[in-house]
């Protein structure tokens, strides 16, 4: 703001101060670095800010007052309404920034939290995780979301701060690979589920089968972001373990899974330690694209290890069995590489140290930092080696960072990364979509600002469209629950690589009109859509199905947005033997699953929905891509040729038992010399195009060698038998 | 498979067979033969069919007729392209060989619908169309080196014939000059074992391209004027009418006269009459006729005769490449006169049918048109 403009209209300054924070001095800077940083760093800067603009206010005021009517307010006046803003203020008012816009949404967030979380904690205790998620509809609208799993438990005291307090967590201030990040989710879905029921939030965790249970009501208090225990007189209630523990649970009207399911024939054993969360809250429940059902399948599959054993709100029970008992390895902690850390984190960095100097605290806070590394920085930075951390001065701090930047520092280390691996990114397609042909890819790891990622990709093809296998009362309650305005907007939402083409066929074949509203279909009339779905050729119409990723954990939303989705299509996917127009996803019965493993996953946005297109990143997808596209290139090329192969082996057997005939009537033979002729020409049929398969390939040239190779890490299905054909 | 038995009368007496039925069967033997030998020695069946297109037939100098040459195709079982007329051609053998046995003919299209069915197992014909089957019955022919007739396949009744001329056809009697109005039938097979010439008073044959020409002939009584036998062949002559002409000329030493249209489609028939065509080239020495002469139209005509505007046709595109084409052929190609008349033609930039005369008079084409060219001996060779 120029001082020109501040005497002409002075009223116009005094507003615009007053109006908004504008850090523009060094002195305001300043403050706001000197000032705690927080972990939202959205709330606390904008509240820093606006005691500045507060300040600068004030100090201005003098001059421009005289001669002005009456002033609007007071500086001491509005003094008096600045305040805090706890951050479980803000995202109670900003609840669509951790994925609760909408109740649909809410109630799949909330047990996508309860089960990451879940997840976590078994991986990391090193328990193969078996979780129950239960959704059940308690009328008005409102669920009530259980989900258990076998982990260690959660030591008492820490159990309302997990649940009760938003920012409260184990792995926002450290950098490893796991599924939460910031360790909002599960208390914002408590919080949103006490906003709108005014239910708390029901907690009980369990150690060892002998030690008690440990069960927690909790509110939050959202002004103070404090947990608030309700039972027990603010202490919660401890059930004792040991025997007759359950009975004692069900007097407590506390509900517990308290075995494993058992194979037929053996006793089933009992669970003996883990954690159940239960949030009631106002939801939407809906089947297909971004449910609860969709979530727990798309888990499945990215975490062959686990078991899920899902009711759902209409009381229908599932389980997607675990296809390994073998653990991920346990990711590996690392150190920030110093590329990665913004000047603000810097700045935060160097005032927490306890190191010495400048060189020991490189050295210790960074990875791939030895202590020649540190000297360069420091000589870049025309600072001391030897001087303390604490005393550096802003301007130094930015020629530190501006140093990282230019100097060379080696890649981080990326056995932090733990992937799915591509044999069980297989087994796990394979236990959930339906196909004949799998294969999958892990790239090497690779480092985008510092931090290290890696790339996974799986392909299954020939699956039949979820559309083909919705029976008729699913069908008839989808479309009753359905909020789309058009038959053809249910369809294309609904089901899975169901597009625009697809919809448009199962409708002509239907004889229904695109723009005819779901709700309102008659019976016959559902029926008729019903056979239409079955007997439409969906594979052509069909579009490919992407399930995208980030630590094990799907993303379900904003897939446009996503850096995964956006490399899908821009792969040029007819370069492998599918259709695909400019712009659009492939055609055909495809699912690709794609996988980022990193220590920090860049989201678009707090709610962890898409991933953000970095160069790097982007370039490790397309390869990833490339090397599954190339193998189902192979295979459908393989199946073309197979199937060309049969043609022509048909074309000679049709014709054989007319010239058998023929030849008998000419050389007056029985019909015994007639089948032995018949028999023989028979034979050299099969021997010819046994030949022509060896021979040649389809441009006719002689080949040397037996067919190419798939390589590793393909399997292929008999799609009638579902055995295995080759691996 | 092969259950399906030949529909043979086995009830009724067994059929006489002639000589040459005997050698027809033979041969259609000695080709299933070939099959099974190939079959016992596992190794894939072919057949050598003798090729039908123009680049396999020669014009001889010496005899004056397109003749075959020796190329031939291979026709494998185990060829994607063949496989399904390898077994048509089986197929068509086996029928011949049925009809054959039973001392019965059929016409091509009875062929065509003998050999027709569904395939076994699948909703595959083992010929769909008589397109199909037309060509294999020819290749049958030149693989056996046999006749149609011999064959016992006949093609359906095209072309007609009044004159001073008595045959027996089948044992009847027929005086060509008592036809009426309609005129004698030329069947498709005219080998002597079916027609003989009895008597025969006509000094010359008057070949017509069409039966609208031929009647105006025959109305006014112009083979009884000028004692001549008067035929015609409906457009491109089928071989019954070829064989005859070709019978009448060489055994009653009959010259031929051929009265067609001044237009490309008029040169080739007077080409096919003359010189075989290329199709059936290995007929030729049976059918052709290297001494008929061209009588009309001819291109100088429209100015001789005073034709109207009216009358003329504008050639297309398509008229003057095949003009080009017919130029060029070996057998006209060294005849200055046909060069003449092809090349006026095309300077003409029309064509004229024989009914244009009519624009004279009606009978001005019995009348004064042959007659007078007769009388000049005014042909092409």
């Amino acid at each position: 703001m120029s001082a020109v403009k501040a005497r002409s209209s002075p009223g116009q300054k005094t507003l615009e101060f007053s109006g908004g924070p504008r850090p523009v001095d060094s002195d305001a800077k300043g403050a706001k670095l000197n000032g705690s940083v927080e972990p939202n760093g959205q709330a606390a800067g904008g509240h820093a800010s606006e005691q500045n603009g507060a300040a600068g206010d004030n100090a201005s005021s003098h001059h421009v007052d005289h001669g002005r009517g009456k002033r609007r307010a007071t500086a001491e006046s509005m003094a008096a309404k600045q305040r805090d803003i706890s951050v479980s203020e803000f995202f109670a008012k900003n609840r669509h920034l951790l994925g609760f816009d909408n109740p649909r949404k809410a109630l799949l967030t909330t047990v996508k939290e309860a089960v990451d979380n879940s997840l976590d904690a078994c991986e990391e205790a090193g328990i193969v995780p078996e979780i129950w998620v239960i959704v059940e509809a308690t009328g008005n609208n409102r669920f009530k979301v259980s989900v258990q799993d076998n982990g260690p438990g959660i030591v008492k005291k820490q159990i309302p701060l997990i649940f009760g307090k938003l920012l409260y967590g184990s792995k926002f201030h450290r950098l490893r690979m796991s599924r939460g990040q910031q360790g909002i989710g599960i208390s914002a879905a408590g919080m949103y589920g006490m906003l709108t029921t005014g239910k708390p939030v029901k907690i009980i965790s369990k150690l060892s089968p002998k030690k008690p249970a440990h069960y927690f009501e909790l509110q939050i208090d959202t002004k103070r972001n404090q947990p608030e225990i309700i039972n027990g007189k603010g202490d919660g209630v401890d059930v004792e373990g040991g025997k007759d523990f359950h009975e004692r649970l069900k007097k407590h009207g506390i509900d517990w899974e308290t075995h494993y399911k058992a194979a037929a024939g053996q006793e089933p054993q009992e669970v003996r330690s883990g954690t159940r969360v239960t949030i009631e809250l106002e939801g939407r429940f809906i089947r297909g694209r971004g449910s609860v059902d969709e979530y727990l399948e798309q888990t499945a599959i990215a975490n062959p290890h686990v078991t899920l054993h899902y009711k759902d709100a209409d009381g229908n029970e599932s389980s997607y069995e675990r296809s390994t008992t073998d653990m991920p390895p346990e990711p590996k902690e690392i150190k920030p590489h110093p590329y990665g850390v913004e000047l603000g984190r810097l700045v935060t960095m160097l005032k927490d140290t306890h190191a010495g100097t400048i060189s020991a605290f490189l050295t210790e806070s960074f990875s791939r930092v030895s202590s020649g590394v540190a000297r360069k920085l420091c000589e870049e930075a025309k600072i001391s080696t030897r001087m303390n951390p604490k005393k550096v001065g802003r301007q130094e701090a930015d020629s530190l960072y501006q140093a990282i930047q230019t100097t060379r520092i080696s890649s981080p280390s990326t056995d932090c990364l733990v992937p799915i691996g591509e044999q069980l990114i297989l087994k796990g397609l394979h236990q959930v979509v339906p196909g004949e042909f799998y294969c999958a890819a892990t790239r090497p790891p690779a480092v985008y600002r510092g931090n290290p990622f890696l790339i996974e990709v799986g392909l299954a093809y020939g699956g039949v469209s979820s559309a083909q296998k919705v029976p008729l009362e699913a069908l008839t309650e989808l479309l009753s629950e359905s909020d789309a305005r058009t038959l053809r907007q249910f369809l294309m939402n609904t089901f899975d690589g169901i597009g625009s083409e697809a919809s448009d066929k199962i409708l002509t074949e239907a004889k229904m009109g695109t723009r005819q509203s779901p709700a309102k279909l008659k019976k016959d009339e559902i029926v008729q859509l019903h056979a239409a779905m079955r007997n439409v050729n969906l594979s052509e119409g069909q579009s490919m199905q992407v399930l995208r990723y980030a630590n094990r954990v799907p993303l379900q939303f904003q897939p446009a947005a996503c850096a995964i989705t956006q490399s899908v299509i821009g792969n040029n996917w007819r370069a492998y033997g599918l259709s695909q127009s400019r712009g659009n996803l492939p055609q055909g019965p495809v699912t690709v699953m794609v996988h980022m493993a990193s220590v920090w996953v860049p989201f678009t946005s707090e709610s962890k929905e898409a991933i953000a297109g970095y160069p790097e990143i982007q370039k490790e997808l397309r390869l990833g891509l490339q090397a599954v596209g190339r193998k189902l290139g192979m295979y459908l090329n393989r199946k073309v040729k197979v199937r060309q192969e049969g043609e022509r082996r048909s074309i000679f057997l049709r014709y054989l038992g007319e010239v058998a005939d023929a030849v008998g009537v000419l050389q007056e033979y029985s019909d015994k010399k007639r089948t032995e002729i018949y028999e023989k020409l028979l034979s050299i049929a099969k021997r010819k195009t046994a030949e022509a398969d060896t021979k040649y390939d389809d441009r006719g040239r002689k080949v040397e060698q037996a067919e190419e190779e798939f390589g590793e890490n393909v399997l292929i299905v008999n799609p009638e038998t579902h055995e295995e054909v080759q691996q | 498979m092969a259950k399906k038995a030949p529909k043979q009368d086995k009830s009724s007496a067994p059929v006489a067979l002639s000589t040459k039925d005997r050698k027809t069967l033979s041969s259609l033997r000695e080709l299933a033969g070939s099959v099974v030998q190939y079959a016992e020695r596992s190794r894939p069946p072919h057949f050598e069919v003798p090729s039908r297109s123009l680049s396999n037939v020669k014009y001889n100098q010496t005899r004056r007729i397109i003749e075959m040459g020796s190329g031939a195709n291979r026709r494998e079982l185990f060829n994607l392209g063949q496989a399904k007329s390898f077994m048509q051609t089986v197929l068509v053998g086996s029928k011949c060989k049925g009809l054959i046995e039973q001392g019965k003919t059929a016409s091509i299209r009875q062929i065509f619908y003998l050999c027709k069915h569904t395939i076994k197992g699948t909703s595959e014909n083992t010929f769909d169309e008589q397109e199909e089957c037309d060509p294999i019955i020819e290749d049958v022919e030149v693989m056996l080196n046999t006749l149609r007739e011999e064959l016992h396949v006949f093609a359906s009744n095209r072309g007609t014939m009044v004159g001073n001329i008595t045959i027996n056809d089948s044992g009847d009697t027929i005086d060509c000059s008592r036809m009426g109005s309609g005129g004698y039938s030329i069947p498709s097979i005219v080998e002597p074992d079916v027609i003989e010439f009895r008597e025969c008073d006509a000094k010359f044959i008057l070949h017509v391209e069409k039966d609208t020409v031929w009647r105006r002939f025959n109305e006014d009584k112009f083979w009884k004027e000028h004692n001549c036998i008067l035929t015609h062949g409906g457009g491109q002559p089928p071989r019954g009418v070829r064989r005859l002409l070709s019978r009448l000329h060489n055994e009653l030493k009959l010259p031929v006269y051929c009265l067609l249209d001044n237009d490309p489609w008029g040169y080739y028939i007077y080409s096919v009459l003359k010189q075989g065509s290329i199709n059936l080239a290995y007929e030729s020495a049976r059918m052709a006729i290297p001494e008929a002469r061209y009588l009309g139209l001819r291109s100088k005509d429209f100015q001789e005769c005073e034709l109207p505007d009216s009358v003329q046709i504008k050639l297309n595109e398509q008229d003057i490449k095949r003009a080009k084409q017919i130029a060029g052929y070996p057998w006209f190609e060294k005849k200055k006169t046909w060069q003449k008349e092809i090349e006026q033609m095309l300077k003409n930039g029309f064509k004229l049918e024989v009914e244009s005369l009519i624009s004279k008079d009606i009978s001005y084409v019995t009348e004064e048109y042959v007659p007078q060219r007769l009388e000049d001996k005014d042909f092409l060779d």
